[in-house]
């Protein structure tokens, strides 16, 4: 090479270095570096885990959970060992948090409605013009005299981001803050609340019962707090040697778990109550009830007789008679109601059979029965607005009232019925914003979208409801830093404050005083996190139980994000309230329920129920839960209607092919599963699929039940009746593809699944002691 | 050995000409034939194996649990069809049967041929073909070595050792015939074969060693044949999955391999004889003993088939009834049961007339019959046992997708391929043994020798 | 010369002794409680989550190509109304004489000193000759490389191997999980304790269902619960000494509507 030549390369090598490095330093995004962190915190050690402790948000049950972060990264979720809810175990939802984390569909920074309401076409804006978008918007609420036309729409929250957004939208001056979820046990805690003064949901202590009835309550993979109950069911089962309690699930479609039962009792759909109240009859009339006012329960239960409900229910006398004998004298017993029985449309009123025939038992208020939640000052839940429900909000939009719709993590379009019309109604809704991870349905109609922190992001707290006879309080810290530019939702919120608080002073040098409400110190904190950090100070100030073992803040407070959050070692038992003939008089039911449709036309009952793992489908959008076999059924990817095979045979349907499944409100369309754990004149369709946004992985799967639906309420609940309907089933030209794992559900005497009889397991456990 | 002889009487002269003729002389009908099956193998056959290898082994038909599909079912129907051949050409050649000797080069060919057919479709069948070289036994830097304990080890060994016995067979057997051919052709050719030939002259000591290494090479192939289906059956056999793990296999694939490999024969033969023109040299008589075999081998083939079936009935487990249920009654493996049962079974039974077995029309039907029905009952073990496995949880329907069909359908125009040029390039007909059958030196009024 | 033929004897006959596989460093395994397991499902989702298995969406589900390393088998026995529903987890079983370690040519799986059947992903060619062989049928083949959707992959567990086209995989009982804490009790001395290790599966059973530990020491809980009178081990019979122990679930005739 000659000497000029390589002055030449070496010129253009140092252009090309140059530009490189300033096209680089330009053109990169912030933050686009091979490994996350340039400077690593202290506890990042490469290839080694660490642990946070924090709280599920999946589902309402509120685990606690570990979360393993390397570099930076959220791998891997389980329960947190020392938490009393979830026993260090975890459900198929929370394991998948990390794919909503991580997510391909989130959305990545705030946005605006750019075409049509509902069209999903937004434009991108700074976090400043969209808080400012929503400031003024609420200033000007306020400033035309119309507050309460702000809706504040949130799952049941609990803990202090719950005290926040109720101070928020109190303060601003609406009254109208609407805890909504489809699942949120309205009816169980109506009921409770009715027939027993509970204003909190109790333990249901299964695994310290020995006979447990359940009316319809799959705690197996939804109901309640599906992992703690989980644990006591096992506990039930093989917990201590030699005794095995038993489970008897009284419903018409075999549930997940009523598959485990050891006895399914496929009564008539509507009628489970009512088998709870006769069984309450058996035992009220052998004079086996000990407690108080036992001539007014015997009138009380005269007309629920075994021989006038056998005719209703289709269940035989003679069972309901054993199995109230067995319930009697098998000590501790337990009798459960949810999910199928609550969705009725007088679901509250067998949800307080099922309180009475706990009552005449003697089951409430004993270990291994109905165990009360201790009503704490500090760590309880508010109780429950059930005077308002989603179709206030309906009705609000439909008249004008509602101005201004703000919904957090809250999808109403996708889990109430078409009928609702809730649609039509938000239409009508001059500005929504919604704070949420995803484009879902809801979110889809906002003017404005809020992208909110994953709750593996993001700060919060939680008083656990139902909690396990003690006071339960969950810590949620960030375990990884904000993959996107988004807010934590109580920081949104802390964040509107100041904006309203700066709007009244341009208001007040205009010279009218309209917004003087957010000059409390409460919403003059930095952020949501220290806002937590001085609730819990407070907390600790006031609270002897949280000061004892920790004098000093710091010390506790760090004690609570290593632990993951504060309950006490153990809790004496709660007195158990008694059930009174007086307060459940109005709550007896009638007959069996009611249901929509004629049944000529409309041969089959419907009932619809939460698919594990995707619960109200929120878990849509998860490809390792649509990916997740349905337990019952093995389907993958999509939905499917339940049919017993006897049914399906007469109407010529086999498995896999399309039907219609047709209710006074509509028709959907999806492929049949031929199920044998189902009442011949009933068919089912799993809640959770038919998305219509909400990302990639779930749109366009299944159908949702929830299109044919009546928009039923319960008055007194304001609940939701989900198991409303008759529906007719036909076979659909429509194109369409069932995919399940199971080949054949036959086992073909290859002895895979072994068993011995209960009688053997008997001897057994006699031989062995 | 006049008595039983199966050639006509022909003059030397005519024999060296003939033989050589076919290599020389070559139709239009025969470049068609050749493009056809050289573009099949490209398209149909080399086009799919890119894609499977670029794209993974997810674009063939199978699934969890049928592991092995179409490509097994072909990979044994090729080492069958290889089987007549070697085997057959050194069981005549010990016993001294005579018809043997104008058809033996051809078999023998095809058994190669088959076998390296075969062979590839261990490749295909891999996941990661291009680490198809750990499966070899070499010292290396990896620290690893081979698990001997499997029987797809002792594939390799059996195979790699037939493929290269059955070569060496043939080209022992070919080498006065390439001399012969040397001595008439010029050219590149005469190049060619002075170099394939090594020399050959024709003296007494060449003769010699040449009678005893092919001797030795015979006795040494028969078991290795024997041993070569054994140990294919025994990739089944080995395990315990119901439908494959058949004590009986071992000797099922053997018989079938003959069964297959002599109905190859007579369908090659039917194609070579009128393709080549040399019905003069594979007389009705060849086919006639031909077929009297095909009787034989259908009724063990058929005999073995009932044992199967009858200790699966009798054992009266689950498994084991599934799997029969499955093969026999379920369609669409139904319809391919009862079909290979008519083909395998009741058709070679009209081989029991001397009529049918000396007509082209029927023999050339029966034989293709026999392997079509050869090819359904190696691909019926494989896609009836796997889908119908311990679980009932998980069976699944095998159906073997588009990319697999042409492949199956390229290994069928590779085969082709090759044995085209075989005969162009090889003397398929072997000159001097055939000039043994012919017997004591016989002049016409025309010829010299 | 005679003493080479002495050691090859020698060989033969130390792997022809009775319970030549049972002489481990430890004996893993895993006891499932079936009458425990309720069939909810989470271990399916936390083996996704621990050990990076693809999602194959609905085609390659319809496919039977489902990368479930453990999964709930369910049969229905009966009509309606006496319906008798049985759950079983299967995961590999990890046989002691294991049928698919005779069939790789390549010693892809073979047993380790731990009485694990393991499988060495870079050793693999694809045979399928170990899935074929498989009579639990857990063995699962990467048909594609299979690619999470960004940033989905910023999940993927860092102690396991992404696999990719071509390759054969099957539950390994965490073996990352093994090796951390064989490797923290190498460190301190000691052997390592029960209940020290915990495969993702069995951590996250909310019902308690399974329970892993080592069945040399006959104090642990699962020698313990081995004991069991309701033990018994899938298919038995075909002798291939699976590691993991089953539970019976105790069920009655599923009939006392009519008693």
């Amino acid at each position: 090479m000659k000497r000029r030549d390589f002055i030449k390369y070496l010129g253009a090598g140092g252009i090309g270095t140059a530009m490189g490095i300033f096209f680089g330093k330009n053109t990169k995004p912030p933050g686009a570096k091979l490994i996350p962190y340039l400077v690593p915190p202290e506890e990042i050690v490469p290839g080694v885990g660490a642990w946070y402790s924090t709280l599920c948000a999946q589902c309402g049950a509120g685990c606690g959970i570990i979360v393993k972060v390397m570099a930076g990264r959220a791998k891997k979720i389980e329960g947190n060992p020392l938490h009393p809810v979830s026993r260090g175990r975890l459900c198929a939802m929370g394991q998948a948090a990390p794919q909503g984390l991580y997510n391909p569909d989130r959305i990545k920074g705030p946005l605006k409605r750019a075409g049509s309401r509902g069209s999903e076409s937004f434009m991108e804006v700074s976090w400043e013009e969209a808080l400012r978008t929503l400031a003024e918007n609420l200033a000007g609420l306020k400033v035309k005299g119309s507050a309460e036309g702000l809706y504040v729409l949130a799952p049941p929250l609990r803990g202090h981001l719950d005290a926040l957004i109720r101070d928020f939208t109190a303060t601003f001056g609406s009254p109208n803050y609407l805890p909504y979820d489809l699942f949120d046990n309205r009816n169980l805690a109506f009921a409770n609340a009715v027939s027993m003064g509970m204003e909190s949901l109790p333990h249901y202590d299964i695994e310290n019962t020995r006979y447990l009835v359940s009316f319809g309550a799959d705690f197996s993979s939804t109901w309640l707090s599906p992992v703690n109950l989980s644990y006591g069911y096992g506990q039930m089962r093989q917990g201590s040697p030699g005794v095995r309690g038993t489970l008897v699930q009284v419903e018409p479609r075999m549930s997940l778990t009523g598959a485990n039962a050891d006895e399914w009792v496929p009564a008539r759909p509507g009628t489970e109550g009512l088998v709870a109240l006769a069984m309450a009859h058996v035992i009220v009339a052998e004079g086996r009830y000990r407690g108080r006012e036992a001539r007014q329960w015997r009138s009380l239960l005269e007309a629920f007789s075994p021989v006038e409900v056998a005719k209703v229910s289709e269940v035989e006398e003679k069972r309901i008679e054993r199995l109230a004998h067995e319930f009697a004298s098998t000590r501790p017993s337990l009798a459960i109601g949810g999910d199928v029985l609550s969705g009725y449309t007088d679901g509250v009123s067998g949800l307080v059979a099922v309180n009475i025939l706990n009552h005449v038992a003697g089951n409430i208020g004993v270990k291994g029965g109905v165990v009360p939640n201790p009503v704490d000052p500090f760590f309880s839940a508010p109780g429950r607005d059930f005077t308002r429900s989603i179709s206030t909000v309906r009705d609000a939009a439909e008249s004008g009232a509602l101005k201004t719709l703000l919904t957090y993590n809250a999808n109403p379009l996708f889990t109430t019925p078409d009928n609702l019309r809730l649609r039509e109604s938000l239409d009508k809704v001059p500005f929504m914003a919604s704070l949420s991870s995803f484009m879902d349905e809801t979110t889809a109609m906002a003017d404005l979208v809020l992208p909110v922190h994953h709750f593996l992001e993001d700060w919060a707290d939680d008083f656990c409801s139902p909690s396990v006879g003690k006071p339960v309080a969950t810590i949620m810290q960030p375990a990884v830093s904000p993959k996107y530019n988004t807010m934590g939702a109580g920081d949104v919120f802390l964040e509107l404050a100041r904006r309203l608080r700066h709007e009244r002073e341009k208001a007040l040098s205009g010279g009218t005083e309209i917004l003087g409400e957010f000059m409390d110190e409460r919403f003059s904190v930095k952020d949501f996190q220290e806002h937590l950090k001085r609730s819990w100070r407070e907390l600790h100030a006031k609270d002897r139980r949280l000061s004892g073992g920790n004098p000093t803040f710091e010390g506790f407070w760090n004690r609570l994000l290593k632990d993951g959050g504060w309950w006490p070692e153990g809790a004496p038992m709660e007195k158990g309230p008694a059930v009174r003939v007086k307060d459940v008089a109005a709550y007896m039911p009638k007959g069996a329920s009611m249901f929509e449709g004629e049944e000529a036309k409309h041969p089959f009952y419907l009932m619809v129920y939460p698919q594990a793992g995707l619960l109200d489908g929120r878990g849509a959008n998860s490809p390792w839960l649509q990916e997740l076999p349905d337990p019952m059924t093995s389907v993958v990817w999509g939905s499917w209607v339940e049919i017993n095979p006897a049914t399906a045979m007469k109407l010529g349907i086999k498995e896999g092919e399309m039907v219609t499944v047709e209710s006074p409100y509509g028709k959907i369309d999806a492929p049949a599963y031929l199920y044998p754990g189902i009442r011949p004149d009933t068919v089912a369709v799993p809640i959770g699929q038919g998305h219509r946004s909400y990302g990639r992985y779930a749109k366009e799967t299944g159908a949702n039940p929830m299109d044919i639906l009546p928009s039923l309420q319960d008055k007194g609940s304001g609940a939701l009746s989900l198991n409303s309907t008759r529906v007719n089933v036909s076979r659909s030209p429509k194109p369409g593809w069932m995919v399940k794992i199971e080949a054949t559900k036959k086992e073909y005497g290859r002895e895979i699944v072994q068993t011995v009889t209960p009688e053997e397991f008997e001897r057994m456990n006699k031989e062995a002691t | 050995m006049g008595s039983d002889r199966t050639i006509e009487q022909i003059p030397y002269e005519d024999v060296n000409a003939d033989v050589v003729r076919t290599m020389t002389e070559t139709g239009r009908l025969y470049y068609i034939f050749l493009f056809l099956s050289m573009a099949g193998v490209v398209v149909l056959w080399g086009l799919p194996w890119a894609y499977q290898i670029y794209t993974g082994q997810g674009v063939t038909g199978l699934q969890t649990p049928a592991f092995w599909g179409i490509y097994l079912a072909n990979f044994i129907f090729w080492i069958g069809i290889s089987h007549s051949g070697t085997l057959l050409s050194a069981i005549l050649f010990i016993t001294q049967t005579p018809w043997r000797r104008s058809i033996y080069r051809s078999a023998e060919a095809m058994t190669f041929f088959s076998v390296m057919t075969a062979s590839i479709f261990v490749f295909v069948h891999m996941g990661r073909p291009w680490n198809f070289y750990w499966t070899v036994p070499y010292p290396n830097q990896r620290g690893l070595w081979l698990n001997f304990m499997s029987p797809l080890m002792f594939d390799v060994f059996a195979i790699s050792t037939y493929a290269t016995s059955s070569m060496i067979f043939l080209y022992f057997g070919s080498i006065p015939d390439l001399a012969a051919v040397r001595d008439r052709v010029k050219g590149w050719r005469k190049e060619v074969y002075t170099v394939l030939s090594l020399g050959w002259r024709g003296t007494d000591a060449e003769w010699h060693w040449l009678t005893k290494a092919y001797t030795f090479f015979a006795v040494f192939i028969i078991p290795l044949a024997v041993s070569v289906h054994s140990i294919v059956s025994w990739d089944f056999a080995l395990s315990k999955v119901p439908g494959l793990s058949k004590t009986i296999f071992a000797p099922y694939f053997v018989v079938g391999a003959i069964y297959s490999g002599s109905a190859g024969i007579v369908t090659l033969m039917i194609f070579l004889r009128r393709g080549l023109k040399i019905e003069k040299y594979i007389t009705k008589t060849h086919f006639d003993k031909l077929g009297m075999l095909l009787v034989v081998m259908s009724l063990i083939w058929s005999y073995i088939n009932v044992v199967e079936v009858f200790t699966g009935w009798y054992a009266d487990t689950s498994f084991e009834t599934e799997s029969l249920r499955y093969r026999m009654f379920t369609p669409p493996f139904s319809y391919m049961y009862w079909l290979m049962i008519f083909t395998n079974t009741v058709m070679p039974l009209f081989l029991i007339f001397r009529k049918v077995r000396r007509s082209m029309a029927p023999a050339l039907i029966i034989s293709l019959g026999i392997n079509v029905g050869m090819w359904i009952e190696r691909y019926l073990i494989i896609a009836t046992s796997l889908p119908r496995k311990f679980h009932p949880y998980m069976w699944n329907d095998y159906i073997p997708s588009l990319v697999e069909i042409s492949i199956t359908l390229g290994s069928f125009c590779f085969f082709t391929m090759m044995f085209l040029m075989f005969v162009k390039l090889w003397p398929s007909v072997s000159i001097y043994e055939v000039k043994e059958d012919i017997g004591i030196p016989f002049r016409t009024k025309k010829g010299h020798h | 010369m005679s003493s080479i033929f002495k050691r090859i004897k020698d060989k033969l006959a130390d792997y022809r002794r009775p319970g030549y596989y049972k002489e481990f460093d430890y004996h893993w395994a895993i006891v499932v409680d079936i009458d425990r397991c309720n069939g909810c499902e989470a271990c399916v989702v936390a083996c996704y989550a621990e050990n990076n298995i693809p999602v194959v969406g609905k085609k390659g589900c319809d496919d039977a190509r489902i990368f479930n390393w453990i999964r709930i088998e369910k049969y229905i026995e009966g009509e309606y109304p006496d319906v008798r529903v049985k759950f079983i987890p299967i995961m590999c079983q990890q046989c002691d004489r294991a049928p698919c370690e005779i069939g790789c040519p390549v010693y892809a799986t073979y047993h380790n000193q731990d009485g694990l059947n393991v499988q060495v992903y870079n050793r693999c060619v694809g045979t399928f000759t170990c899935a074929t062989y498989c009579p639990y049928d857990v063995r699962r083949f990467n048909w594609f490389t299979y690619k999470p959707d960004k940033p989905l992959d910023e999940q993927l567990n860092p102690d396991v191997t992404v696999r990719e086209m071509g390759v054969m995989e099957k539950c390994t009982f965490c073996i990352q999980r093994i090796r951390y804490a064989k490797d923290a009790a190498k460190d301190e001395e000691r052997r390592v304790r029960d209940g020290e290790i915990k495969p993702a599966c069995v951590q996250s059973c909310p019902t308690g269902a399974l329970t892993f530990g080592d069945l040399k020491d006959p104090n642990s809980e699962v020698s313990r619960l081995a004991r069991s009178r309701r033990r018994y081990r899938v298919f038995e019979e075909l002798n291939a000494d699976p590691s993991v122990i089953y539970l019976k679930r105790v069920m009655g005739n599923g009939k006392r509507s009519h008693d």
